[in-house]
Parts: structure tokens; sequence; C-alpha cells
């Protein structure tokens, strides 16, 4: 464990920010960090840059953690977990809520290999949206219709898209979107090329206290947190 | 050639997985019983326990210090987890409490288990585990009641925690266990000196891995020394070389905890390396304890 200090933090809306560090993490996307706050406990967060995390108060630390300031220490354990492969071709990230956070990563780091990205982004209403206006070539879905498609972002992706067209598909959000997406790219006989970003709950984050065991035995914080869809037995 | 049986349990070898490490779902188990020569719980007790805030762990040079706090859904939750395990392998189910009749009264829920091992040792959990397992009297009142509340083997876990170790051993023959396991880990912590603060949410917790295996050996040596009932060893064994000196000084099998960290398939590739030691020495079950003249 070693311990960063808070560079910076930008909200993008009432319960959602970006904490920047002081030090960069030789990382890859798709990898988190055990995150320390003092006084509060230590949780699971993916990176959304080499230097920051994106945050959603869910809790009694996040909430903390949405409220700090610059200058305030944190410690860190990682950057761990399986990273997202590397398409070599056009990529396609379909985004749940603030399952954004790993795939803006993701996004720009195709982006400054010269690689082509298409981002699909489903929230409940637009006040969700994070940064949306960062990223070229996006499609927009809300549940309530506030903005963009009038649906979820699984809609979103049948009427907007052919899925077969991309060389590597990426998936965040909360686990009902994932396990749709599953059953939809299996029935597509795609799953091979599709790659999911889990949640669990942790406690060690080091693969050896053995929470965070998906139902075949995978551990989601040394073998995960990204896993291809034919890995799962969903 | 590395088969053995231990209190009438038959096992393929004798690595067995370590209480805590892996053991909360039947689904990891299932995982580690493909090549393990048995697989020990999570420990659980008989109501649902929430144990320490993160952090509950921290790695450093030579192995961990964790503070998990025994958390636990509780026997009944626990026992239809473990339904779900397909018996790779025998299944020791761990047990903990804060009274005899507790703890024997868990038994019950899992007439599906090869055998029990009673926790008598966690060094960070309140009433149970230290408190039980560092009075003599109480250790023998314990296994005697979860003796008489089962017919499979048990087993007791001693920490390295005491005074005397092999007085808390020999109170646990007395009142009748088929085994000891040596050791839990060893009380500890660690302190970020950048905050300033303890870096455990608990402050202290128990160390683990390589760095308490010279520990760990010495207790085994004592209790064979000085018990007749089978030795377990435990602590920061992580090659086969470290499997070899457990048994050199009395283990009859060992557990790995720890040394999962650094691959789930360790049990493999020990059991590879000691086949190839057992083709140019005698079978494992020769050498336990040679190490005493
Ligand atoms: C690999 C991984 C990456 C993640 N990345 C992000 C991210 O980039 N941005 C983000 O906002 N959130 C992310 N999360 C979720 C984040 O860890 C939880 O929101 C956070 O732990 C909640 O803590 P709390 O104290 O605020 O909430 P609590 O009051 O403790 O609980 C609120 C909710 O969070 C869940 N939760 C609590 N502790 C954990 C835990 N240790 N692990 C997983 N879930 C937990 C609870 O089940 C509950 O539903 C990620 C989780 C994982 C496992
Ligand atoms: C994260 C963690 C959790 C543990 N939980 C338990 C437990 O629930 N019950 C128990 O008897 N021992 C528990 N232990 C102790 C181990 O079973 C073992 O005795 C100790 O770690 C020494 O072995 P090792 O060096 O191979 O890990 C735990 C150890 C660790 C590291």
């Amino acid at each position: 464990m070693f311990s960063v200090r808070v560079k910076n933090v930008t909200k993008h809306s009432k319960d959602t920010v970006t904490v920047t560090f002081n030090v960069s993490f030789r990382s890859f996307p798709g990898q988190f960090v055990m995150l320390n706050l003092p006084g509060h406990e230590e949780i699971p967060l993916s990176l959304s840059s080499p230097d920051s995390v994106t945050v959603r108060a869910v809790g009694e630390t996040t909430e903390a953690l949405v409220n700090i300031q610059p200058g305030e220490l944190l410690g860190i354990k990682g950057p761990m977990g399986r990273p997202f492969s590397i398409p070599n071709g056009t990529a396609l990230l379909i985004a749940g809520g603030i399952g954004i956070a790993p795939l803006i990563y993701l996004h720009d780091y195709i982006i400054g290999r010269g690689g082509e990205v298409k981002i699909l982004y489903g929230v409940r209403t637009s006040e969700e949206l994070i940064n949306h206006r960062r990223f070229e070539n996006i499609k927009i879905s809300t549940d309530n219709g506030s903005a963009g498609f009038h649906g979820n972002v699984i809609d979103l992706l049948k009427v907007e898209d052919r899925p077969d067209r991309y060389s590597r598909i990426y998936c965040c959000g909360p686990e009902i979107m994932l396990r749709k997406l599953y059953d939809f790219f299996k029935e597509n006989k795609l799953l091979r090329k599709v790659e999911f970003a889990l949640e669990r709950y942790m406690k060690c984050g080091m693969g050896v206290c053995g929470s965070c065991a998906l139902e075949n035995g995978l551990m989601v914080c040394s073998e995960g947190p990204v896993f291809n869809g034919v890995e799962l037995e969903w | 050639m590395l088969d053995i049986e231990l209190c009438g349990i038959k096992m393929r070898n004798p690595l067995m997985l370590a209480s805590g490490i892996l053991g909360s779902y039947s689904s990891s188990l299932n995982r580690i019983a493909e090549n393990a020569g048995a697989v020990v719980t999570k420990s659980v007790g008989a109501e649902e326990r929430e144990g320490y805030r993160n952090p509950v762990l921290i790695n450093y040079g030579d192995g961990f210090v964790n503070a998990v706090g025994l958390s636990s859904p509780g026997a009944e939750v626990f026992s239809k987890e473990l339904k779900n395990f397909r018996g790779g392998c025998p299944l020791i189910v761990s047990l903990f409490g804060s009274s005899p009749e507790e703890i024997a009264h868990l038994t019950s829920f899992f007439p599906f288990a090869d055998a029990f091992e009673i926790n008598l040792s966690c060094p960070h959990a309140e009433k149970v585990g230290l408190a039980v397992g560092s009075d003599p009297t109480l250790v023998r009142e314990i296994v005697t009641y979860v003796k008489k509340s089962t017919s499979k083997p048990v087993f007791a876990k001693l920490s390295p925690n005491v005074n005397d170790i092999v007085e808390i051993g020999k109170a646990a023959e007395k009142g009748g266990a088929d085994g000891v396991v040596a050791i839990n880990t060893i009380r500890g912590m660690s302190i970020d000196i950048l905050s300033r603060k303890p870096v455990l949410s608990n402050i202290s917790g128990g160390v683990s891995g390589e760095a308490i295996k010279p520990i760990a050996l010495k207790c085994v040596w004592d209790l064979y020394e000085n018990l007749k009932i089978p030795v377990i060893g435990v602590g920061g064994i992580t090659t086969w070389k470290d499997v070899v000196e457990f048994m050199l000084a009395g283990a009859e099998a060992v557990q790995i905890g720890s040394a999962h960290f650094y691959s789930y398939k360790l049990f493999f590739s020990l059991k590879e390396s000691l086949l190839a030691y057992v083709r140019k020495n005698e079978p494992l079950k020769e050498i336990i304890g040679m190490a005493h003249g």
C-alpha cells in the first residue's frame, strides 16, 4: 500500500465526481485500485484514467469521497486486476450509469493509439450523464427520454447498430444490464468477442479471502474484473 | 504415492486448504478440491457476523497481516452454500463460537462434512477464537462437547499467541481431539508512515505467510514430541520443500493459505513436485517426524 494526494476534484453531477491524484499509475484500462479513505472504508474503484477514479455516491465511503478536497491523502493498493484486451479494429463500448468509469480510460487509450471507438451510453435520466460531450462517436439512451434515445441501452443497441461489425465489444454497468447483454450476445453467437467488467463485494482485493468468487469459482479481484463472455456461466 | 490417511480420512495427498482462504463459497472450494488432499472451509459461527471494515488485509515483504474478523453468514446459510460442494476431495468445516455448547451445536448443520476443525485461535476476534483458545480447561471442555456431538473426526486449531502451545495441545488431546492443527496467525500490525495511522481498520491483526514459517515449524516440532495424536502443520508453507520440512518435523499433513496469493494452481504444482521427490525418496508417510532423533 502507498499514499497519494488528491490533486483535483471535478464535479459532474450532484452525486458524481472525478478525483485526480498527484501521481499517475502504470496501468491498463479495466484495472482497479483498492482505495482507502482514512476514517472510512477501503473500496474497489476502477481507474478512469492513469491518474483518476470516477465515483458515484451510493453509501458511506463513496459519499465522503465525492466531498473530498484537494490535498487530502488517500491509501492505494494496486492497480490490480486483469485489464480489457486491446482491439485490432473498431471497438464498441456499452456503458450503463457509473459503468462509464473504466470505459472512459479504455476510450482514451484506444483513441490515443489511433483506433476507432463507438460508445453506447445508457442512464436513467440526463442528469446522470458524465462528460458525454468529450466523446466524438457516442449515442445516448435515457430511461425517461430526457436525452437521446428513449429506452434502455440494449434497445438502443438493437435499433442503432450491428454488433457483428465490431472487432471487440466492452460492457460495464449494473449486473442486470450485463446479464441482458450476455443473453443478447449469446443468442447472436458473439460472446467470444465481448468483455464484461464485473463488480462483486470485495474484502481483501488480493485474491486470498474469496469474498468475490463468481458462480464458476473465478475470483473477480485477481482473475477479473474483466471477463470474456465465454468465461461466464450466466 | 502421496496418498495418506488422516484419522480415517483418505486423502490423495497431504495438502489441505487452510481455513479462511478462498473458503467462503462452494464455487472456489470446488476449484481448489480438484488437486487438494482436503479443503477446510472458512470458519463459521452460529449467527451471521459482519467482520471488520476494510482494509482487512495488507501485504508486506514476507506475507500478510489480516483482520477479516471471522465474517460469516451463520451456520444455517453456510450449510446451504456448502450443499453445492461437489466432493472433489474431503470437506472439513471450521467452527468457532464462545462456549462449548454453542460450538458443539454447530456440527448438526453439516452432516455432510468429513471432519470438523475447531478454530480456537483467531487472534483478532473478541470473545471467540483466541479468547477461548488460551484457557486449557475451556479448550478441553469444548473438544469434549464437540466430540460428543458428532461421530466425525475433530481437529483443534491452535494459536501460537499463548505461553505454551503444548499445554493447549495436551488439553485438546485429553478432550478427545483426533488431531491438532498448528498454527493460526500471529498477532501483528502495520502503520502507514504518511498518514501515521494503523493500516488495518481493526488496528492489529494476524500475520501469515512466509514470515511465520520458522515459528510454525517449531510449534509442530514441540507438539509432535509431546502429543500422541496427529499434528497438521500450517504457517508459511509456499514450496514443496516447505511441505517436506513440516513433515520431517512431524506433520502428518499440511495446510496452505497465504501462498494462494501466488497461484490458484498451487496444489497442482506442489503435487507434481512432491511426486518427483517421492520417486527419488521414500513415500511421504515414511518421513513424518524423521528429523527427531
Ligand atoms: C472492480 C470494481 C470496480 C468498481 N469501480 C467503480 C467505479 O469506478 N466507480 C464507482 O462509483 N464505483 C465503483 N465500484 C463500486 C464501488 O466499489 C462501491 O460503490 C463502493 O464500494 C460502495 O461503498 P460505500 O461505503 O460508499 O457504500 P456502502 O454503504 O458500503 O454500500 C453501498 C452499496 O455498494 C456495495 N458495496 C459496498 N462495499 C463494496 C465493495 N467493497 N465492493 C463492491 N461493492 C460494494 C454494497 O453492496 C451496496 O450495494 C466498483 C466495484 C468493483 C468491485
Ligand atoms: C485472510 C485470512 C483469513 C483467515 N481466516 C481464518 C479463519 O476463518 N479460520 C481459521 O481458523 N484461520 C483463518 N486464517 C488462518 C489460516 O488458516 C492459517 O492458519 C494462517 O494463515 C497461516 O497459514 P499460511 O501462512 O499458509 O497462510 C486466515 C488467514 C488469512 C490470511
